[in-house]
């Protein structure tokens, strides 16, 4: 067989005959980091909303010590994963499940890279979460109850919807760090993009053709992401015009202001 | 004076942030249909009283009757809410919503009613207000008074029966102050109790069926406009209008 010699010819030589081992770790690649941001946003959410439950001066003991703890161990949380690299969490949560036999042979390595991304990414977005609830302006959340929400109604329905539009940018980016650090997960064996790439670096050491057309997928992925979550944003943001309609309860009254003293 | 039902009852209300006491010992009584005016200097107190009153601030003591039974203990806070609303100074419409959602979201969510009744019910209100036909705008589209005036509706859509006015006007143009309290002096012909703090003397004064005049978290004069606005018992309060009046 003959040899390619120059680096088109490898290239072209790599993808003919592994193409399809690219595909699947693209494929992978975006399945962990993708369900990792989603699942990671949730705990983020859900972190964020428990953190910012009031408490008053009615509020019995044990709940406020109830509060007091769970707000303890949320902080260790975010602290220990956003404290230590997820190259290591991938290490101690993968070997140390296997050890205390929660994880066997049997178990799929996709759902517990996935169980390691979301559980890294909450950690991250519960703090940018916290930013995003901060950033919005505390007369909503007061005349959110003040028309009789709870905390967790005037959260959903109002606090968290402008606090979310807010920190798209921000997600934006941890989903486009996640397409990228989603590689070290290699260490455990998952077949995502990088680790296939090194399968099929590995029969013909060709490191750099094999890893430049890895870099190329790694770039269309995030350049597309972005543009898609620019786009959500633009959605969210609503029409900039609106039209206004005559009055559908009273023909009469349609666009007029009540009498107000010195206009006829 | 012609005493109404009670409806809310304040009792030696008091409010301290850390060691700065701004409530010392309040108490008076609303009675239905009553539409009371709070005056006074800057930070004598009035908005923290409504605050306390609508529980966005905590009481340090005291206690808080509606219709007899405690606000903070006896009533769902939720039902209070409702029976008790609220309007901001700074409006506070809910800017991820379009006017017709504000209006809703409260009647749906906290109401429990169904999407048909709560449309109905805001549109009558938006309408009542002069604010139906922009139903489908943002608030961020809005005059800060057509705002306000959305921000009325919100508030009636829910049935209240009493509602508080934190210096409704105060954030406004001055060409737009007039839309918003023609609205209020409509609700007060209307017969709502409202209880309203306000630096529109003149709308005070032919308003309002009675005036509090606060002073260093006291009430230091209580009674018919006519009698504070003429004659005035406390050197302070007329300390108070000589200087708001001769603006």
């Amino acid at each position: 067989m003959n040899l390619p010699t120059s680096f088109f010819g490898w290239v072209g030589l790599l993808l003919d005959k592994y193409g399809s081992l690219f595909l699947q770790g693209t494929e992978m690649t975006l399945l962990i980091s993708l369900t990792g941001t989603v699942i990671g946003f949730l705990i983020g959410l859900l972190v964020a909303i428990l953190r910012t439950v009031p408490t008053s001066r009615r509020t019995v003991m044990p709940v406020k010590v109830l509060k007091k703890l769970l707000n303890l161990i949320l902080s260790i949380y975010i602290e220990v994963f956003r404290g230590t690299p997820m190259i290591v969490q991938a290490m101690v949560i993968y070997y140390g499940a296997m050890m205390a036999g929660i994880i066997g042979r049997g178990t799929s390595v996709p759902m517990v890279a996935i169980f390691i991304v979301s559980i890294n990414t909450g950690a991250y977005m519960a703090e940018i979460i916290r930013g995003g609830i901060i950033s919005v302006d505390k007369g909503q959340k007061e005349a959110a109850h003040a028309i009789g929400m709870t905390h967790w109604q005037s959260m959903v329905n109002v606090v968290l919807p402008q606090a979310v539009r807010n920190i798209m940018p921000s997600i934006g980016n941890e989903f486009v760090v996640n397409i990228k650090d989603s590689s070290v997960l290699n260490v455990i064996a998952v077949s995502e993009l990088f680790f296939m790439s090194k399968s099929a670096a590995g029969t013909y050491a060709r490191y750099f053709e094999a890893f430049a057309i890895t870099a190329v997928i790694y770039l269309i992925l995030t350049f597309t992401v972005t543009r898609i979550l620019r786009m959500v944003e633009r959605k969210m943001d609503g029409s900039s015009s609106y039209t206004i309609l005559g009055s559908q309860t009273d023909s009469k009254s349609a666009i007029t202001l009540p009498k107000v003293k010195g206009r006829t | 004076m012609q005493i109404n039902t009670p409806v809310l009852e304040i009792s030696h209300l008091m409010k301290r942030f850390g060691d700065n006491v701004v409530l010392s010992d309040i108490s008076f009584t609303i009675g239905e249909g009553d539409v009371t005016c709070i005056i006074g200097a800057s930070g004598s107190g009035k908005s923290t009283l409504l605050r306390c009153i609508n529980f966005l601030e905590e009481p340090t003591a005291g206690n808080i009757l509606f219709h007899g039974k405690d606000a903070e203990t006896e009533w769902k806070r939720a039902e209070y809410h409702a029976k008790v609303g609220m309007v901001f100074q700074s409006f506070n419409l809910f800017n991820n919503l379009s006017v017709l959602d504000n209006c809703n979201s409260g009647q749906i969510r906290v109401l429990k009613r169904d999407k048909k009744a709560s449309t109905e019910k805001s549109l009558m209100y938006l309408d009542k207000v002069g604010m139906a036909p922009y139903q489908n705008a943002r608030p961020a589209q809005l005059s800060g008074g057509q705002k306000q005036r959305v921000a009325i509706a919100r508030a009636l859509a829910m049935d209240p029966e009493v509602l508080l006015f934190d210096e409704p006007t105060s954030a406004l143009d001055p060409e737009m102050v007039g839309e918003v309290l023609a609205v209020m002096r409509d609700l007060a012909i209307g017969g709502l109790t409202m209880l309203i703090v306000t630096h529109e003397m003149s709308f005070a004064r032919e308003v309002c069926s009675r005036v509090i005049f606060m002073d260093q978290g006291l009430i230091a004069e209580d009674g018919k406009p006519e009698e504070i606005f003429t004659q005035p018992k406390q050197a302070r309060t007329r300390e108070f209008l000589s200087r708001v009046l001769a603006r």
